[in-house]
């Protein structure tokens, strides 16, 4: 009864029609697949993104930046007389699927560049696996040290700041308001261990403690054990390095542990998706954002708000939205600055690229570092708004410019070769 | 397809070989164009809008579900772990190209051996089990190896995954294959499926394997015959267990990169539901499975983030519907 028995096999009408029916529905999903490659030769680039998982909102504004960006670029005429096209994948923010994608992207989309990321393992991972395919990467959100630091390549550079830039941007403010006891709730992967690192290198530095630091999964959503325990040290502040859904669990549960009451409550790393889905009562805090939409003061800022939210239905921009956007930008300029799609050309070319006024949107200058391929922008330290009604949630206190903060290329102990 | 002759023989424990000797041209025919299709497909891949890649991908999943498929559909034992074996075999691999040699070869035999050993060290104790207990006991076992991957951040990169390795060009005295080229990687992966292959077929067709079948059919008759069945499920264990070793290594090879996610219990499922896909009584079910799984998740992944819907309802209609799999399912039909 093996089905390769032929000399029982009769083709009969209704086997034929069946059969008929399921190579019509394959042929069917083929067009979809490749309606793209009908427009003429455009330049693609491959942007992975979680768009499901504990990164979803984060990954979804990213893409909506680079869409936003991508339209730009083609209302004016694409790049090299070409079109620009976005091909995006779910990453899931998961490592393994990530560079499953980009290995898909580049090898049966043939994609000119590659971007994307919020989980910093991510982004090490596909850096890596652009590099095997000499591919240009662009890092979008993930912000591990690493990426443009002691695993720096020629093919990678990074929108969003560094994990120092992060901790660098607001640790004053907290270390002087809050006390100098400190207790770290750490999400257990590069980026936490990054921040982690960064924090106490700059605690220990001005005569702090450490009072403790629990360790949490990625996608954590019972904290209560990790708040007993900060509780009990008893810390002057609570510092919380999550991001995304990991961020809105944690602060939504030490809200009800009461921990706000007794200690301060900060971090490195505050987002507008994070705040709007918070509930009033957990925002509070000292905290560092990116990005941020209300900068009155700023040329063509107000300009990019109106474009984003005509196109994604009144939502505003987030510091997501902004790399995602500054990041295609980006690719675009330097390939047209090249003259040319080869990969190693247009990593040149990134080098040292100033992200002109209406695409950098912040006071100070924004610039891709030759030296670690890492932009050097801003930081924008506040607080929370009490009260206040989205989007309007955030108090900035201060713009930090990048330059003055960040640690010297040498200090990171990024060395960049280009394959000869 | 080995299956059906062996189904037709599960009374006569460790059988003769008459169902075998009678010449099977069919059998021999569907095998050559199988074959065909695998040694060509490089060339035809693009054709039909793939890319070598995802052949390679196939390959591997249908070695691990060939392994998995012979404690699975031929011996009866649903092992919910097997993801623990191939992401062992991965890490092996990984860690050998990693830290102490540049030969893939090596790295290669040193991920089957971790694998396969851990396999058959672990054997004894989920063979104690039956049904549902036998499945829960491989569950654990696999989960344990899932969180050691993921707190032993100094040495296997935690939930960073591990980085830093690629594979190396082989060297047969004068002559080098390219393993960067993704062609070449193919055929090097052909090969190691046909070894699997040809080790499983040959299992299968040996008394042992009539055993592992007769052992699915009616535990309680051989063990009244004085059979020892939890060697005989051992030896599945850990057969299985190298074969999906074997696959974890390769998987390392095609991605220069392995992270916990290779050896999480999900990913067993998904082992399982291949198997189940394909049609998990007979031999080449597994590659049938993969090749819909595979495919399936590579082209709807780009078109909707719920692909995973669309692979459960495909289960679910084949659970339903062709409760033997594909492949068993046409067996059915035309046998008659």
């Amino acid at each position: 009864m093996s089905i390769f028995d032929f000399e029982d096999y009769k083709i009969n009408r209704r086997t034929l029609l069946k059969t008929s029916a399921a190579v019509g529905a394959s042929t069917l999903l083929y067009p979809a697949m490749s309606a793209f490659a009908k427009s003429d030769d455009p330049i693609k680039i491959g942007q992975i993104d979680p768009q499901t998982g504990t990164y979803a909102a984060l990954g979804g504004n990213q893409i909506a930046g680079a869409r936003l960006a991508v339209d730009q670029i083609n209302a004016k005429g694409g790049v090299m007389g070409r079109p620009l096209q976005l091909l995006v994948e779910d990453s899931a923010a998961n490592v393994g699927q990530s560079v499953q994608k980009a290995r898909k992207l580049v090898n049966r989309d043939k994609v000119h560049f590659l971007m994307g990321a919020v989980s910093s393992s991510v982004a090490l991972a596909v850096s890596q696996a652009a590099q095997d395919m000499n591919t240009i990467y662009m890092d979008i959100g993930g912000h591990a040290d690493a990426v443009t630091g002691d695993k720096c390549s020629w093919n990678t550079f990074r929108t969003c700041s560094t994990t120092w830039l992060l901790t660098a941007g607001d640790f004053q403010a907290i270390f002087d308001k809050y006390g100098k006891r400190w207790y770290f709730i750490t999400p257990d992967y590069s980026f936490g261990h990054a921040l982690h690192h960064d924090y106490l290198t700059q605690l220990k530095k001005a005569g702090g403690t450490e009072a403790g630091n629990a360790l949490a999964p990625l996608g954590t959503t019972d904290f209560s054990s990790y708040l007993i325990k900060a509780k009990s040290a008893n810390p002057d502040a609570l510092i919380v390095l999550g991001a995304g859904d990991d961020m809105i669990n944690t602060l939504k549960q030490a809200t009800q542990f009461g921990l706000n009451k007794s200690m301060g409550v900060g971090g490195p790393m505050m987002e507008l998706e994070v705040l709007q889905s918070l509930p009033d009562a957990a925002r509070y805090g000292m905290w560092n954002m990116e990005w941020y939409w209300d900068q009155p003061n700023v040329p063509h800022v107000a300009d990019f708000v109106d474009a984003y939210r005509k196109a994604n239905g009144g939502k505003t921009p987030t510091a997501r939205s902004w790399f995602g956007f500054a990041s295609a930008h980006a690719l675009a300029l330097a390939t047209e600055k090249a003259k040319s799609l080869d990969a190693q050309k247009v990593a040149k070319a990134l080098e040292g690229l100033e992200l002109p006024p209406e695409v950098a949107l912040q006071p100070n200058k924004a610039i891709y570092r030759a030296g670690d391929h890492q932009l050097i922008g801003s930081e924008y330290p506040g607080t929370i708004k009490s009260g206040g009604k989205y989007p309007d949630l955030f108090q900035v206190t201060d713009v930090v410019d990048s330059s003055k903060i960040a640690r010297s290329v040498e200090e990171k102990g990024c060395r960049i070769t280009y394959p000869s | 397809m080995n299956a059906t002759t062996i189904q037709d023989k599960t009374s006569t424990l460790g059988g003769s070989r008459a169902g075998m000797s009678s010449v099977d041209l069919p059998r021999l025919a569907a095998a050559l164009v199988i074959w065909a299709l695998l040694l060509s497909a490089p060339f035809w891949l693009p054709l039909v809008g793939g890319y070598t890649v995802l052949g390679t991908r196939v390959l591997i999943f249908a070695l691990v579900t060939l392994g998995l498929n012979l404690l699975l559909g031929f011996t009866g034992g649903l092992s919910f772990g097997h993801a623990a074996y191939f992401g062992l075999g991965a890490y092996g691999t990984g860690l050998m190209l990693k830290f102490v040699t540049a030969s893939t070869p090596l790295a290669i035999l040193v991920g089957v051996l971790v694998g396969g050993l851990a396999a058959t060290l672990l054997g004894p104790i989920t063979v104690r089990r039956k049904g549902i207990y036998f499945a829960m006991i491989t569950i654990a076992i696999g989960q344990m190896f899932y969180f050691i991957a993921v707190r032993w951040n100094s040495l296997t990169g935690g939930e960073d995954g591990l980085t830093g390795f690629a594979r190396t060009n082989v060297h047969f005295g004068g002559w080098t294959l390219d393993l960067h080229n993704p062609t070449n990687f193919y055929y090097f992966t052909l090969f190691f499926f046909a070894i699997g292959c040809f080790v499983v077929w040959m299992v299968l067709r040996s008394p042992l394997g009539h055993t592992f079948v007769a052992i699915r059919e009616n535990p309680k008759r051989l063990r009244f015959l004085g059979l020892p069945i939890g060697v005989y499920i051992w030896i599945a264990f850990a057969i299985s267990g190298f074969v999906a070793a074997l696959a974890g290594s390769l998987y390392a090879l095609l991605n220069n990169f392995t992270s916990p996610e290779d050896m999480n219990w999900i990913l067993s499922g998904d082992f399982v539901i291949i198997c189940v896909l394909g049609g998990m009584r007979t031999f080449w079910g597994p590659l049938v499975g993969s090749v819909i799984y595979v495919v399936v998740q590579d082209y709807l992944s780009s078109i909707t983030v719920n692909w995973m819907s669309f692979i459960g309802a495909i289960f679910v209609l084949s659970v339903l519907f062709f409760p033997w799999g594909l492949l068993g399912f046409f067996q059915g039909r035309f046998k008659k």
